[in-house]
């Protein structure tokens, strides 16, 4: 018994099983492995060889390969979807948003990623994250919910501007004129969801002390936020007096970065893959797929605003 | 002689208060206001909610004199247009401190959005204002001519139109509650009368001239119209309130609780109520004191006290209730919060409007008595 004894761990067959046979099995398995491998290893190369010349990101194939896209890819898909719409008329598109709240972590990364994109000042904020706190100890249980620029196909902040400030562009977003906006703050008190905020003209640096000149303290570090963001495809200097500061603000679904065939920056960065985009007007696209889903809902529809940011529950 | 120095005295303080807040407004900008991105409108707002109002208000006192000829009110109406021009000044002086972008004004008339009742009311307000001191140039000029008479139609219903503008200004936004009210722009007119009123009570009282016949007449029938008045706004109050709380609302609920029993419930029930309110009525229904220019004219000081404090009251609730409920705690930072009470600088352009206002008024209303002893 004891020379059939494999310290590697297979245990030893038993004795009415001739030696001979029990070789030939462990043969047989690896000639089956070894197949199998060699199959995988043939679906890959044939995947490989159906992508498509140009990737996702836009690099041709002479540049490093990537995997094919899947259906796993959201980020990728939605990409291509966006391609795809830019390619139609501005007035044809419809930018739509739709956040899984079951896929939502709360861990603020569309946030953060919003406040570096469009270098938004203290007290300025877009796409906040409510957090709710359901039940009573022990059973208690948390809830996040994103809160976007609802994008409004009825926006009551628009009619109420007295200078036609604020305004829905052909594609349905609502943005702001920020060199037409006089600083009444009217909008603010007409929007139900609470998504525009007044830019007061702070900086994060302005109780930094000051220290040696382009090393460290308040003249070095206010730089980086006086840096033009790229809001509206425009280059805007943050100087005291100049628009945006005196100026409301708002989540406009990141359109300089959908101009150039980009996602908005809340899309890419959502660790838990909770928040889609694209145009709900492309039946293909995978945000008409998912907000034709009955388990959306859009927050206060009783006000008639049909917001286009849907939630999925 | 001693009341005059003693207001020029306190208005002249007052304006040194409002240059240092000015100063911090125009090099610091908004920065050190106490309102911010959820309750976005504050003192400043409430106070030009009601000098407009005020200015309205005195027109529509004006008109009795000047276009209804009521006996009573005869000698009246300069004085009444007097306060209605002095308050618009402060009322626009008071918003326009308050914008982002206080250059950009001119958009509004050259750039404006028709169907936006903001930009109806700034209009309307332009013109009104224009319209009152053309009225108040025909008046000292001109008493009794047909161009007085064809301001003074005209003027009605602007006046009328301004003053329920303020209310469709607030009242046409659905998402909120507090203010929602179908009503409003019939109650701020009102409203409007009811400062009027009482404003051109204090002016008669307190500044008009001692020996003029019908001041006892005049100062009664005023006193009437503000205890007629002060139990229509109560009325309005109630309506208000108990259908909110019946209707139960959350966030207009929300918004009653917070001026009855919120942190600053004392200024309803105190300012609003007890010396807004109640006190002058109580004191205006006796008719001697009620004739009594310095009675008259001081309870006319505290209607006005409590309709200003019933201004901020509409205005400070309705913001401070967040529209989605967890938005209270989902961002902090600077002016991110539901919670307001004016900063020192904002108390301090306060001051300084209403200071430079008095003064402005008791040295205009000396000229316009001097005209008057000289005609």
């Amino acid at each position: 018994m004891s020379e059939d004894h494999d310290p590697g761990g297979d245990p030893a067959p038993p004795a009415s099983v001739p030696r001979r046979t029990r070789r030939s099995r462990r043969a047989f398995l690896n000639t089956l492995g070894g197949a199998a491998a060699a199959l995988l290893a043939l679906d890959v190369l044939e995947q490989l060889a159906a992508a498509p010349a140009t990737t996702a990101s836009g690099a041709t194939a002479s540049g490093p390969p990537l995997p094919a896209p899947t259906e796993a890819d959201l980020l990728l898909r939605m990409q291509g979807d966006l391609r795809r719409a830019l390619a139609r008329p501005a007035h044809l598109r419809r930018w739509a948003m739709a956040i899984d709240l079951r896929r939502c972590i709360g861990c603020h990364a569309c946030t953060i990623a919003c406040v570096a994109e469009n270098k938004l000042p203290p007290g300025v904020v877009y796409r906040p994250v409510l957090e709710e706190e359901i039940g009573t100890y022990p059973n208690v249980s948390r809830r996040f919910l994103p809160r976007p620029c609802m994008q409004c196909e009825n926006p009551p902040c628009v009619p109420v501007c007295p200078v036609g400030a604020t305004y829905r562009r052909p594609d349905g977003i609502v943005a702001m004129n920020y060199d037409q906006c006089i600083g009444c703050r009217y909008c603010i008190t007409a929007c139900p969801y609470g998504a525009r905020t007044f830019d007061f003209g702070r900086t994060y640096t302005e109780t930094t002390p000051t220290g040696a000149p382009a090393l460290v303290g308040r003249a070095s570090a206010e730089g980086y936020e006086r840096a033009p963001a790229r809001e509206y495809t425009q280059r805007r200097p943050r100087e005291e007096g100049a628009s945006p500061i005196g100026n409301v603000r708002k989540c406009h679904f990141c359109v300089h970065r959908i101009e150039a065939g980009l996602l908005p920056a809340c899309v890419t960065t959502c660790v838990g893959r909770a928040t889609f985009f694209g145009d709900a007007s492309d039946p293909d696209s995978l945000i008409a797929q998912v907000i034709a889903r009955p388990n959306t809902m859009r927050l206060k529809e009783d006000l008639g605003t049909k917001p286009r940011v849907y939630y999925l529950l | 002689m001693t009341l005059g120095r003693t207001l020029t005295g306190l208005g002249a303080a007052a304006v040194l208060v409002g240059a240092w807040g000015l100063f911090d407004r125009i090099t610091q900008g908004h920065h050190n206001a106490a309102y911010g991105s959820y309750v976005v409108w504050g003192l400043w707002v409430a106070m030009y909610l009601f000098f407009a109002g005020l200015a309205a208000g005195a027109f529509m006192v004006a008109t009795l004199d000047l276009l209804f000829e009521v006996k009573t009110f005869r000698g009246t109406g300069r004085i009444a247009l007097w306060v209605a021009v002095v308050s618009l000044g402060a009322a626009l002086a008071q918003v326009w401190l308050d914008l982002g972008h206080m250059d950009r004004i001119w958009k509004v008339y050259l750039q404006g959005n028709p169907g936006s009742v903001m930009a109806q009311m700034v209009w309307g307000y332009t013109v009104f204002g224009a319209l009152l001191v053309v009225a108040l140039a025909l008046a000292v000029r001109r008493p009794g001519s047909p161009a007085l008479r064809a301001a003074m139609i005209a003027g009605l219903p602007l006046s009328l139109f301004v003053s329920g503008a303020v209310g469709a200004l607030l009242g046409v936004q659905a998402s909120r509650q507090f203010w929602h009210v179908g009503l409003f722009p019939v109650q701020f007119p009102v409203f409007s009368l009811a400062t009027g009123v009482a404003a051109v009570m204090v002016a008669i009282g307190l500044f008009g001239p001692r020996d003029a016949p019908q001041r006892g007449d005049q100062l009664w029938a005023l006193a009437v119209a503000t205890i007629v008045l002060a139990a229509v706004k109560l009325y309005f109050l109630w309506a208000d309130f108990s259908q909110s709380l019946y209707g139960n609302v959350p966030q207009n609920v929300a918004a009653v609780h917070a001026v009855l029993y919120g942190p600053y419930w004392w200024t309803f029930w105190i300012g609003q109520l007890l010396v807004g309110t109640f006190v002058p009525v109580a004191v205006l229904v006796q008719r001697r004191l009620a004739r009594h220019p310095v009675w008259a004219g001081w309870m006319g000081v505290l209607v006005l006290v409590g309709l200003a404090v019933a201004r901020a009251n509409i205005v400070f609730p309705a913001l401070a209730v967040p529209e989605l409920e967890a938005l209270t705690t989902a961002f902090s930072g600077p002016h991110l919060a539901f919670d307001y009470f004016p900063s020192a600088m904002e108390w301090a352009v306060t001051a300084g409007t209403v200071g430079l206002a008095l003064l402005v008024f008791v040295a205009g209303s000396r000229v316009l008595m001097q005209q008057e002893e000289v005609a």
